[in-house]
């Protein structure tokens, strides 16, 4: 693979202005989709661009109290993380750009990043709410965080493999074998709520109650970053959920194959947008509960299954 | 270029924090009628804000009173700037039938500068959305409009 190659996937496609323009696509149809189910009309499409450029070119105000270096860097951070995870994921065939054995395990991690960034950042800015809001962001993380590992492992036992691109594979030889995860893939679509903090995980930026957590201090452009850092963490979990449990593009031809991977991102947004919709917010001691009396045993009886299929029908 | 760019994605998103400076709460509720599902102002990319530092504009509703006054000074620098005010209902145009009282200041421009006035005991949703989409029309087409002269809703000028 040559350099200018190597560069244009980086920056160009799949990477940086691709995945750009295509989160701000994913989030109008997440605002819209919720309008509709609301009976409103929503927002236009321009609508997350207009926010992100308005953003940018406001005025930025950084507490006395905070780190400075680190005020301006967090955003970035987050951005750089969820940016090389979707690196490793596959897109338009079965193979991602860059691949090796146990990339699933490096993508769930970088995927966390973003979240220790809010946390950091909330903690960085010396505000109560801020802080409250980064505790929460923690507290969140223990509770979502195994259930969604417990749930991506269950297709990696099933394949034999920890790498993305391998998972893919499989299940392009073995399609059928993709309706024994789909509990599994339940579990997952639950935990990435949390993870995303969206509706019924809300908790670490409930407005109602703590402002608006983490990002209280937060304002101009670095929170359009941040902003922009959460769209892309929407777009890649997709993505990470769609190749896992979805059996990816099916190794079609490349425009066929990025069409149904459009087709499956956007599927499994308006799925977490009708979550958005239908649920309230928990509060944080009942999430904890659920996540580890729930979520977690249906996990583990979901890698039973998979023990079991991979003993009798393998 | 550049600057048509940022005017454009600036009047198409504007985000409002609703600050209550002493009013009696029913511009209050007025406000959250107008940002309810039924008006629908996420069409004009309106969003509600709780911190003033993700805010475009504040609707502030009310009397300034001799209290609040420091609390309305500390919000509005909190906010980068470009910042606007609108102020809603009669009282936060011109102090209303709170003027002279003991306890109050008078309207919300005799503590920072104001870019919208919007009248009524208490101004209707309908009157709130026209207002801040007027305001939106005048940063958009500033030539339009004559300077230093506020935008008026319905008949007649807010009192002096």
């Amino acid at each position: 693979m040559n350099v200018q190659w190597t560069l244009l996937y980086m920056f160009v496609f799949p990477g940086f202005l691709f995945l750009i323009a295509y989160s701000m696509i994913c989030e109008w149809v997440d605002r819209k989709l919720f309008a509709r189910f609301q009976n409103r009309i929503g927002p236009p499409w321009f609508q997350p661009e207009a926010d992100f450029i308005k953003l940018l070119s406001k005025e930025e105000i950084i507490p006395d109290a905070a780190d400075k270096v680190m005020f301006r860097l967090l955003p970035i951070f987050a951005i750089a993380a969820v940016l090389t995870a979707f690196l490793y994921l596959p897109i338009w065939n079965t193979n991602a750009i860059y691949s090796f054995k146990g990339d699933l395990i490096v993508v769930f991690y970088l995927l966390t990043i973003p979240t220790l960034t809010f946390f950091l950042a909330g903690w960085n800015s010396t505000s109560l709410f801020s802080a409250l809001g980064s505790v929460r962001n923690l507290t969140q993380l223990f509770s979502y965080e195994v259930p969604l590992l417990l749930s991506l492992l269950g297709p990696a036992l099933l394949a034999g493999t920890w790498s993305i691109s391998g998972i893919s594979a499989f299940f392009l030889k073995r399609p059928e074998l993709l309706v024994v995860n789909i509990i599994g893939f339940l579990v997952a679509l639950v935990a990435v709520q949390g993870k995303l903090e969206r509706v019924p995980f809300d908790i670490p930026d409930a407005e109602t109650e703590i402002v608006a957590g983490s990002f209280t201090e937060f304002g101009g452009r670095l929170l359009g970053l941040f902003r922009l850092a959460t769209d892309l963490e929407m777009v890649v979990v997709a993505t990470l959920l769609s190749a896992v449990f979805l059996g990816g593009s099916f190794g079609l031809h490349p425009v066929l194959g990025f069409i149904i991977f459009v087709v499956k991102t956007l599927f499994i947004v308006c799925i977490l947008t009708l979550f958005k919709t239908v649920m309230a917010r928990v509060r944080m001691e009942q999430m904890m509960k659920f996540c580890w009396k729930y979520l977690a045993p249906i996990a583990l009886i979901q890698l039973l299954i998979n023990i079991l299929v991979k003993a009798y029908f393998l | 270029m550049l600057k048509k760019l940022v005017k454009w994605a600036r009047v198409k998103s504007p985000w409002v924090l609703h600050f209550n400076t002493g009013a009696c709460n029913a511009c209050d509720i007025e406000i959250l009628a107008a940002l309810t599902p039924r008006y629908d102002i996420e069409r004009f990319g309106i969003q509600l804000k709780a911190t003033p530092r993700h805010a475009d504009v504040i609707l502030c509703s009310g009397p300034v009173t001799k209290q609040i006054k420091d609390r309305l000074v500390r919000v509005y620098e909190q906010m980068p700037e470009p910042k606007f005010i609108v102020a809603v209902g009669t009282c936060a145009c011109s102090g209303g039938v709170f003027k002279g009282c003991y306890s109050v200041e008078g309207g919300i421009d005799t503590v920072i500068p104001v870019s919208a006035y919007i009248p009524g005991c208490p101004a209707s949703p309908e009157a709130i959305i026209d207002g801040v989409v007027k305001l939106l029309e005048r940063i958009d087409k500033p030539e339009q409009f004559q300077k230093a002269q506020p935008i008026l809703i319905g008949e007649g000028e807010p009192n002096e």
